[in-house]
């Protein structure tokens, strides 16, 4: 390996793509389709999340304005939780569109977080959303394709190689120097942009770049830098394995659409046919049956409850439930909420495990497919992937809990039994409780939840260079 | 023999024992395989579960009775729940459409309906985001580039290799060589989306009707289509790197670009804040009747159902009559929003239709969906029969709340059955005539074009 050799091949790569007009052509046209991209994504997400904050405001103010009510009345009054988009979704919209909006926290109930777009949209979201990620995942491979197919292929038809072998550059020298130039236009045309479109986005969408964001957004280009490399690398292979250009080009396109389109499709039809989740009505059912056998708070004979009446009794040293010095209605209620509580958490972990089983078979797909692996994780960098989602639906069930118990609470101190329902506690009760935040996924843990992506991102790179070296061992491409 | 014949018989042999044709038939069949296999997957679970819904509502109902025995049925009343379901076409399984993001099964309680529509179907949200590979797509999107395949290099690898030359010496009618080539290419299409049609037909065993013809024309005037998109730009003579470059490019704006840009237009020009507007609504419509004066509440329900004004309801006590009547004002109050929304959806729906116009593929996506009842117009029209059903249980149950009628003698199973959506024949003509207008246009440009080009050459050493 000579270094300045492929130093040499490098800029001679580099000047002749400058020289060109297609590739700057090209550049023009996914220039104006990623800012195009990157200000319809901003632009939504900011209406999006004003839009969310309203509903918010108006949902709060309600809840404070409350006049005194009897507890378990506000219990079922509820609140309501409005998710709003990470500040980087607006530059990958991962699962945004296809995951609900707004849940309705209740006692004695855990609703479906509701409202997604998909749910409001015809068809045409099925194409595939507009965004820069996109645009960075499918469009500049293709770009890479067309600027790079002829790279070594090229040479090869017009017996410039053979030239090129004899002045002591070794086919790898100059396969490394091809790669290295090419990887450097991209880089140079692309990853500034990147960049810039992601701090101006953070910034107008959060009104400042704090740690967690600025690791993300390094951590973005650098993964991005990577993976057009691994595209690079592999577009200077298939070139190099090519007789002509003409073949390189088809072999390109060809493995374009099995990466973008077939694959990924595929490999997650083929996870939810391998991991069979359970339907609503499945999932419900089972649920009930679950809690039917723990205890049914609403059942007078069931088991379960009598021996918590028996107890309560003892444990004040009273023989009827009027003679409590406690609510024993309110006590039934919340032990019903725990018991509930407790089985669903349990059954929902238990589905959340199935679609992970799903999600892991295209992630396993990624060490095929470096597109699944790079798409992966930058969902998980933007804060619109599968664990974020996870992670509201499981911190909003936490928070319907904790206020329902707190509700439960008032009401066992503060409500008497006898006459329960036609009594009130003030509004200043509940005023006191905190509202919901969204605690978004630590960068560590979302690298985390994605390694299986980002080891086979950079067994990618590895391979690629390992194919690099092997193509050019062989004398049947120099020919 | 005639020279036509024989240049004609040539090229058959040529293009049909090439690589490409057997590679690409190969490959979209074997996926069109596994895509019917997915559509009837995915689709038939629907079914299985939608199959299950009565003995579900029968054991629920039976269970309620078992509980509420001896108590009134206004106590009672809250709890049950009744299902509803969402069947699917049998065309569903060629072009599932929007049903695996629409939930297809719905429980509502006598309660307030406008906080019970919109709950979602669990589902993994990674799946719904890679989409389905159902019978539609491998026709939309691949065999796109199956024609973009068999034609890209029709003529100019000829020219590249120097045949085409020979071919213009030689025959006496330039036209009928290069008619001859794009009708070999245009037949084999054809014959390969009889073929695999054929197959899904089959497999997916959809009916022998009007609409199964329907969806044959979308999809042979799609191919079309496409094919003379390929025709126009192997018209412009130029290479065949150039040639694919185009096409892929043509098919990837066509195909994601611009349905993903139109998107966004989409949601931006008809945002719907009524969605979370009508939820919130209607439970502080109905939450603050609690905290209020009984009698406009029950006024508001007479004004609707008057017969029920001759029962008492105590102005100082709970009574489920009330109770009922604070549920329905909840409904009530947003029903202005739900009506809006509803109506936005609809204009959203519209809006897409007439960007159908400007592309065949969105053209013919919605087409077949609107075929297959998999759109978001067809999840409307469920909606609706869901408040439909609502109100036909909550009509079953007042006079028994009223009455406080105990538990047990009721019927809790009488209630008017519930009536699934029918299948709902909607025109495609808009569509069929958009991808039709486009075709012909192409059609007309690759005619010009390849009479400039290819026919009328001044330039001999070019020719």
């Amino acid at each position: 390996m000579h270094f300045n050799f492929i130093t040499i091949i490098a800029r001679q790569e580099w000047t002749s793509i400058f020289r060109s007009k297609i590739p700057l052509a090209l550049f023009t046209v996914l220039l104006l389709v990623s800012l195009l991209a990157t200000f319809t994504g901003w632009q939504y997400v900011r209406k999006f999340n004003h839009q969310q904050k309203t509903a918010h405001q108006e949902v709060l103010d309600q809840w404070m304005n409350q006049p005194n009510r009897h507890p378990h009345r506000v219990a079922h009054y509820g609140y309501m939780v409005f998710r709003e988009k990470s500040p980087l979704s607006f530059f990958d919209f991962g699962l945004d569109s296809y995951v609900g909006n707004a849940v309705f926290l209740e006692a004695h109930r855990q609703n479906t977080i509701n409202m997604s777009e998909a749910g409001f949209s015809n068809g045409m979201l099925r194409f595939g959303e507009l965004s820069m990620a996109m645009v960075l995942q499918l469009l500049v491979p293709l770009f890479i394709i067309f600027i790079g197919f002829q790279t070594v292929a090229g040479l090869k038809q017009n017996g410039v190689l053979k030239i090129m072998l004899c002045q002591r550059a070794s086919f790898l020298d100059i396969l490394l120097g091809k790669t290295a130039g090419i990887t450097g236009v991209v880089w140079i045309l692309f990853l500034p942009l990147l960049l810039l479109c992601l701090m101006a986005g953070n910034l107008l969408i959060a009104g400042g770049i704090n740690a967690d964001a600025l690791t993300r957004i390094v951590l973005l280009t650098i993964l991005y830098a990577l993976y057009f490399l691994i595209i690079t690398m592999l577009v200077v292979t298939v070139s190099a394995l090519s007789k002509s250009s003409k073949n390189a080009l088809m072999t390109l396109v060809l493995i374009w659409m099995l990466f973008f389109i077939v694959i990924p499709k595929t490999a997650q039809t083929l996870g939810s046919s391998l991991h069979t989740a359970p339907d609503k009505i499945a999932f419900e059912q089972a649920i009930e049956a679950d809690v039917s056998k723990q205890g049914d708070s609403h059942d007078p004979d069931d088991p379960h409850f009598s021996q918590l009446k028996a107890a309560t009794l003892r444990k004040y040293g009273v023989d009827s439930i009027a003679a409590l010095p406690v609510n024993y209605g309110a006590l039934v209620m919340q032990e019903g909420e725990t018991i509930s509580s407790g089985i669903f958490n349990k059954h929902f972990d238990n589905l959340i495990g199935i679609y992970k089983s799903q999600n892991t078979v295209s992630s396993i797909h990624a060490l095929i497919d470096p597109y699944l692996a790079i798409r992966n994780l930058s969902m998980n960098l933007s804060g619109t992937d599968f664990d974020s989602f996870t992670a509201f639906q499981k911190q909003t069930e936490k928070y319907r809990f904790e206020r329902t118990k707190k509700l439960n609470e008032i009401h066992l101190t503060r409500i008497k039994y006898q006459n329960d329902s036609k009594q009130k506690v003030s509004a200043e009760n509940w005023q006191k409780q905190p509202d919901f935040t969204f605690q978004p996924v630590p960068v560590s843990r979302n690298l985390s939840d994605a390694s299986l992506s980002l080891a086979a991102l950079l067994l990618w790179v590895a391979a690629g260079f390992g194919a690099l070296t092997y193509v050019s061992s062989k004398r049947a491409y120099q020919l | 023999m005639n020279i036509h014949l024989k240049v004609l018989l040539l090229e058959i042999k040529n293009f049909l024992l090439g690589n490409t044709v057997l590679t690409g038939a190969a490959s979209l069949l074997l996926i069109g395989i596994y895509s019917f296999y997915h559509g009837h997957h995915v689709i038939n679970r629907q079914r299985q579960t939608i199959a299950s819904v009565p003995a579900v509502q029968k054991i629920h109902l039976q269970q309620i009775v078992e509980h509420g025995t001896g108590k009134a049925a206004g106590t009672t009343a809250y709890y049950p729940f009744f299902y509803t379901t969402h069947p699917a076409s049998p065309w569903a399984e060629f072009s599932i459409g929007q049903r695996d993001v629409n939930p297809f099964t719905l429980k509502v309680k006598m309660l307030a309906i406008e906080g019970q529509l919109y709950d979602s179907e669990l589902t993994n949200p990674l799946t719904l985001l890679a989409g389905n590979l159902d019978a539609s797509f491998v026709f939309l999107f691949l065999f796109p580039l199956l024609i973009i395949a068999f034609t890209y290099n029709a003529f100019s690898e000829e020219q590249e290799n120097g045949v085409w030359k020979m071919v213009r010496t030689t025959t006496r009618s330039i036209r009928a060589a290069i008619a001859g080539k794009l009708l070999v290419r245009l037949i084999t299409i054809l014959v390969i989306t009889l073929l695999v049609f054929a197959m899904a037909a089959i497999t997916l065993q959809l009916p022998v009707s009007l609409q199964t013809f329907k969806l044959l024309s979308v999809l042979m005037l799609y191919v079309l289509f496409w094919f003379m998109i390929s025709m126009m730009v192997v018209a412009l003579g130029k290479s065949s790197a150039f040639n694919a470059t185009a096409l892929v490019c043509i098919w990837i704006f066509l195909a994601i670009l611009f349905p993903g840009a139109a998107n966004i237009w989409v949601n931006n020009s008809i945002p719907v804040p009524e969605a979370t507007e009508t939820a919130i609504r209607q439970r502080e419509g109905y939450h603050a009747k609690w905290d209020e004066p009984k009698k406009p509440t029950m006024e508001k329900f007479y004004a609707v159902y008057p017969q029920y004004r001759k029962y008492p309801v105590p102005d100082d006590s709970y009574s489920p009559g009330w109770y009922y009547a604070m549920q329905f004002s909840g409904d009530m109050e947003s029903a202005r929003s739900s009506e809006k929304l509803f109506d936005k959806l609809r204009q959203r729906q519209t809006l897409s239709e007439r960007m159908g116009g400007f592309n065949p593929v969105i053209a013919a996506q919605q087409s077949l969906n609107k075929i297959a009842n998999t759109d978001l117009t067809s999840h409307i029209r469920y909606l609706q029969s869901v408040k439909v059903h609502h109100r036909q249980i909550r009509e079953y149950f007042y006079p028994f709340i009223f009455e406080e009628t105990p538990t047990e003698s009721i019927d809790w199973a009488g209630y008017p059955a519930y009536e699934p959506v029918r299948y709902t024949d909607e025109s495609v003509r808009s569509g069929l005539l958009a991808i039709l207008c486009w075709a012909a246009g192409t059609l007309v440009i690759a005619l010009i074009l390849f009479q400039r080009n290819f026919i009328q050459i001044k330039d001999i050493p070019n020719a």
